[in-house]
């Protein structure tokens, strides 16, 4: 044979033996073992760590917002339900509106799963967000309504069982009726008006049960209040100069000089700027303050909200009799559930809202707040919440709550 | 997540409903110039196969030419693949645990044993040069003719003939590998059930027939193109061979991709009102490039079938023709695969892919890797002056012939 | 597909007259493919391949004969020596998944809860699960889908990485609408496993067909393959992504994360060895089907409740 060819043939076996040993020893070891893999791989993704820990892992801390939870109409969807002889656990339990616990409350990341640690080439590494360490599982306030709307607007396709929870029909009628595919629906417009969802519901425990359901106003955790969204707050100083148009009617100092009209003292700057936003709109109307509030930008009613906020309230005389008949139907209406600091179940400064949306009631005028109840009972102003409350008074009962809310101390 | 602008980037825009994953068309340009490049391959192995293996002496002048033009666009073959990969340094575990019922798991097999076959055809027939070439040059040039001769010279009539007989039948197992290679691929298409426009039983042999055509197509331009360059003409002889060869191509290409549409459409199974939206939205312009194209070739072949114009018109109208062929199976490929993907699963929906100008699959790299094989190509006519040479009656003469031009 | 029904009715005494059966068939089958097998390398695949989808059809329920692609001998060793999961054997159980649409409300907890627990892409184009919506309007008989990805449904004004539902069809008169969830079928003839070139995706013993990032190459071809769409490529990895109905919660006797936080019961998931989970008293209980039979994928996710538009 010719050299060339013995040549040529030694060097295609030198590789084909060299290609064929580094195949080999490229293999890992575990391949083949249970079929064309690695077998070694079926413990590794068995191995990453769980995320969502279970409502059971949540309550080991948070045993009184659990005990809240479990009595809830949340948890009422939970309770395992035999439907056609399938035992199906539903209902929506704490990781579904918080995120996943994940190693919470430690600060340290979660340890990385095997296919967590692969990247590429092209790719600059970065840590999944879920895998942040001290991440917080708590939703912002402002994500509340989108939230809740994931499951109960009312869109096409949502099964549904019985009538849908829509303007000025309570959201209590609904809930009972609804079956046992359903979740409670709702119209978003004309349901609370521009509310965020938890301003009356407990998110916890949403049904509002007037007479029984604590509606805490407060961050369960930190117990401090929760604020409404995108509230910008005003320059007092600034406001001093806008507020001075308003002094003729409302006073200087923010007390009214007739009582049919609302004090201004100590009022909350984001429920006055909600007002003017009103009667500018036109959502409220009023002969006087409709061309008031025309003429005023946000800014300024930014700043005057601001500056009678930060005046002085003061508590008005009212008939003590009619006050003590107040302060009993107050607590048979629930008033407290939102016109008070501490909600229902808890102590609070009665009069005093826990939302900046919703206003202060302690140290207003009675016959203002007889004048405003009896608007929202006629139709003639209307309020999502308030007009189907008002709706239940009789005129003895609304100059009795009057004078108990005038009378009660607003410092 | 890291990086979501570029992640954003790759989304197709949708109309109808399409399932969600796949927004991000999973399979982009560079897996259009991977079939056109092996298409390219198979289309210049064949023609200098013709010389080779059925002896047609016309093709004799370009026959080497082909098979050099075949090796440098082969080494390039699997390099778009290779930058698709989602773990381009994993890419040999393909090879080391190959899962032969995936129609991918071959590749590097097939590619691998195509390369091996075209380097040692390569090198047989460039033997008897490169010998001489070692005894001729000096200095670092000559260590690597010396390296390449694996160190025999022997050039004796017996030994050149074995070279001879064994680069013969070496292309004799390299048409079916080239059938095979192409067909392959065709078969990686054809086999999904998954993708109406794809799921075909004659996407293997459309596949293979048009990149006979393509590789005609590209051999014409390049010859041409080399000899301008040179400042030498064409050989007529050649020049009406690779017509013939390109007409046949042309014909039987359109006539099956013809019958492909019209079985589908004929069919008219569940989504073939997708089928119909799709060839008027995504890919309308595509498949006027891809049926304007092969029918402007095969209009001009047809006419210089009919009458041989003189051999000036001839290299010009071959020229339009061969590069229009190229333009239509270079639409036909795109159509192919990436009009797939933009007809939905779901059969409801249709998406509009938007190729990415820079980036690791954008247009920059497949501009990149397809001029790769023509500056190897130019690099390798370096190497080996005699391909422009062509196969001289006796291996002796030739020998003879490398110290004149040198 | 004509194992549904008899399935539906399983109880122990069938599950062994099931386990003969399916050896028997699976003898047969391979004693006739085994000479022919036995000729070339490229007809060695193709009929191992077909032999081994046999196996998987036989297989209807796992623990009692190899899996697809699986040869005897390393079923044998997966029953001998499993891999090391504490508490765990593969054997033991077989995994389902029930989808009843009746009762999904469409609030796509199950696609966020998805996404942080696998550490999936945040955005809308990469999904493990998702839900999708048919909505016919009245006079209509086709019906419009949409899903998480559709422009209407991201969420105005929110981070892109939330997900909602649009009421988008308020102002039109809709005759009949509902959501149905999708997911990875974890098939029995996997056509993703099938075609991949390296063996980096596989059918377990227990159901689920799993991805081993560490070996995929990225290839993209079971993208491309599978017929449900449920396969994506996770740009930050390189490899392929799918369900895997969180195996790593599942072997440690866990829920599936959509499982566990649907708060309507729309996803159902249990072991179907045993005759009182929640999916065997599913499929006992309910008319079920799968998507797309007739692609011979033979899937594992069982709907109850879905429309002749549903694909």
């Amino acid at each position: 044979m010719h050299k060339h060819i013995v040549r040529l043939l030694t060097l295609i076996a030198v590789v084909a033996v060299v290609a064929a040993s580094a195949r080999y020893l490229a293999r890992q070891d575990t391949f083949f073992q249970y079929g064309h893999y690695r077998g070694a791989s079926v413990a590794q993704i068995a191995a990453k760590l769980p995320k969502h820990q279970g409502s059971a892992t949540c309550e080991q801390c948070h045993k009184e917002i659990y005990a809240e939870w479990v009595g809830g109409i949340h948890r009422k969807a939970t309770k395992d339900n035999a439907i056609q002889g399938v035992v199906i656990k539903s209902g929506p339990g704490c990781e579904v509106c918080h995120t996943p616990a994940g190693n919470h409350p430690s600060k340290e990341p979660m340890p990385l799963s095997t296919e967590d640690q692969v990247t590429t080439i092209t790719h600059k590494w970065e840590n999944h967000p879920v895998n942040a360490p001290g991440r917080k599982l708590l939703r912002a306030p402002e994500d509340m309504r989108l939230l809740c709307a994931n499951c109960h607007e009312k869109i096409p396709g949502r099964p549904l069982r019985g009538k849908v929870a829509g303007e000025g029909v309570p959201v209590q009628a609904v809930t009972d009726v609804v079956g046992i595919h359903g979740v409670p629906q709702i119209v978003i417009e004309g349901h609370g008006g521009d509310e965020i969802c938890t301003n009356c519901h407990n998110p916890h425990s949403p049904r509002i049960n007037f007479a029984a359901v604590p509606r805490p106003p407060s961050d369960p955790n930190t117990g401090k209040l929760i604020p409404v969204s995108a509230f910008k707050s005003g320059d007092a100083n600034a406001g001093k100069a806008v507020a001075a148009n308003c002094g003729a009617c409302h006073g200087v100092n923010g007390l009214s000089v007739n009582p049919e009209w609302p004090n201004l003292a100590g009022q909350h700057a984001d429920y006055l700027v909600r007002a003017l936003n009103a009667f500018k709109a036109g959502a409220r109307k009023n002969d006087m303050m409709s061309p008031m509030a025309t003429g005023l930008s946000d800014a300024d009613m930014r700043n005057v909200a601001a500056y009678f906020a930060s005046a002085s309230c003061k508590s008005t005389a009212a008939d003590k009799v009619k006050a003590d008949l107040g302060k009993t139907k107050a607590e048979t209406a629930g008033c407290a559930a939102c016109h008070s600091s501490g909600g229902l179940n808890r102590a609070g400064i009665a009069g005093v809202s826990g939302a900046q949306a919703w206003p202060n009631l302690a140290g207003q005028n009675a016959a203002y707040l007889t004048v405003a109840l009896k608007s929202f009972r006629d139709g003639s102003r209307n309020h999502a919440v308030m007009s189907s409350v008002a709706k239940t008074l009789g005129d003895a009962d609304i100059e009795n709550l009057s004078a108990y809310y005038a009378s009660a101390s607003c410092k | 997540m890291s990086s979501s602008a570029d992640v954003f980037y790759h989304v197709a825009p949708f109309a109808g409903f399409t399932y969600p994953n796949e927004t991000e068309v999973p399979w982009s340009e560079l897996i259009v110039i991977y079939p056109y490049i092996t298409g390219l391959v198979a289309g210049a192995f064949v023609v200098s196969s013709l010389h080779h293996v059925f002896g047609m002496e016309r093709f004799a002048p370009i026959s080497k030419f082909a098979l050099l033009t075949s090796l440098c666009f082969m080494f390039f073959a699997p390099t778009p693949l290779l930058f698709h990969l989602g773990q381009p340094t994993r890419a040999l575990n393909a090879v080391i645990t190959p899962h032969w019922t995936s129609a991918m798991a071959a590749f590097g097999y097939v590619a691998a044993f195509y390369i091996c076959l075209l380097l040692l055809e390569t090198w047989f027939s460039f033997r008897a040069d490169i010998v001489a070439l070692s005894k001729s040059t000096t200095g670092v040039m000559q260590k690597v003719y010396q390296a390449l001769t694996l160190g025999s010279d022997d050039v004796s009539k017996r030994a050149l003939d074995t070279d001879h007989t064994i680069a013969r039948r070496l292309a004799m197992i390299g048409i079916p590998g080239a059938c095979g290679l192409h067909g392959y691929v065709g078969f990686l298409f054809g086999s999904l059930k998954t993708r109406e426009w794809w799921s075909s039983d004659l996407m293997p042999i459309i596949f293979l027939l048009s990149a006979v055509g393509s590789g005609v197509g590209l051999l014409i331009v390049i010859y041409v193109v080399a000899c301008w360059w040179r400042k030498q003409t064409p050989d007529n002889g050649a020049m009406q061979g690779l017509l013939y060869v390109l007409w046949s191509g042309i014909v039987i290409v359109m006539v099956i991709e013809a019958l492909e549409m019209v079985q589908m459409i004929y069919k008219a199974r569940e989504g073939v009102e997708g089928v119909f939206e799709l060839i008027n939205g995504p890919i309308h312009v595509g498949l006027f490039f891809q049926w304007g194209g092969g029918l402007f070739a095969l209009l001009v072949t047809s006419v210089m079938m009919l009458k041989m114009p003189n051999p000036k018109r001839l290299i010009f109208w071959l020229f339009i023709a061969g590069l229009s062929m190229m333009i239509s199976v270079l639409a036909m490929r795109w159509n192919v695969v990436i009009g797939g993907q933009e007809l939905s699963k779901t059969m409801r929906g249709l998406l509009t892919y938007h190729p990415e100008v820079l980036g690791r699959e954008s247009l920059f790299t497949v501009a990149t890797l397809f001029s790769a094989p023509f500056i190897v190509l130019y690099l390798a006519q370096k190497l080996l002056p005699t391909v422009w040479e062509g196969e001289p009656l006796e291996p002796e003469e030739r020998v003879f012939d490398i110290h004149k031009a040198i | 597909m004509n194992k549904l029904p008899r399935e539906e009715k399983m109880t122990t005494q069938d599950i062994n007259t099931e386990k003969e059966a399916s050896r028997m068939t699976r003898r047969n089958f391979l004693g006739l493919l085994g000479k022919g097998a036995a000729c070339a390398g490229a007809a060695a695949g193709a009929g191992g391949a077909l032999a081994s989808a046999g196996g998987g059809a036989a297989n209807a329920l796992g623990g009692v004969g190899p899996t697809f692609q699986q040869e005897p001998e390393q079923y044998a060793e997966a029953r001998k020596n499993p891999p090391k999961i504490p508490n765990y054997n593969w054997t033991e159980h077989k995994w389902a998944f029930g989808v009843d649409s009746n009762r999904c409300i469409g609030c796509l907890r199950c696609v966020e809860a998805c996404k942080m627990e696998n550490s999936v892409q945040m955005d809308r184009n990469h999904t493990r699960t998702w839900v999708e919506r048919y909505t016919y309007l009245e006079g209509s008989d086709h019906a419009l889908v949409d899903s998480i990805h559709d422009l209407k449904n991201v969420v105005p004004a929110s981070k892109e990485t939330r997900f909602k539902f649009d009421n988008r069809y308020k102002n039109a008169k809709v005759a009949k609408s509902f959501f149905v969830p999708k997911l990875c079928n974890q098939c029995e003839k996997p056509s993703c496993v099938q075609v991949c070139p390296t063996g980096a995706t596989y059918k377990t013993p227990d159901g689920p067909v799993l991805i081993d990032t560490k070996y995929c190459i990225g290839c993209q071809y079971c993208v491309q393959a599978c017929p449900y769409g449920a396969r994506s490529l996770n740009l930050v990895r390189g490899t392929a992504e799918k369900c895997n109905w969180c195996y790593h919660r599942i072997t440690k006797g866990l829920n599936p994360a959509c499982v566990e936080v649907c708060p309507s019961g729309t996803r159902i998931f249990g072991d179907r060895m045993d005759p009182e989970s929640p999916i065997s008293l599913f499929l006992r209980n309910n008319r079920v089907n799968v998507l797309n039979p007739d692609m011979g994928n033979m899937p594992n996710v069982f709907s109850a409740g879905i429309d002749k538009e549903v694909i």
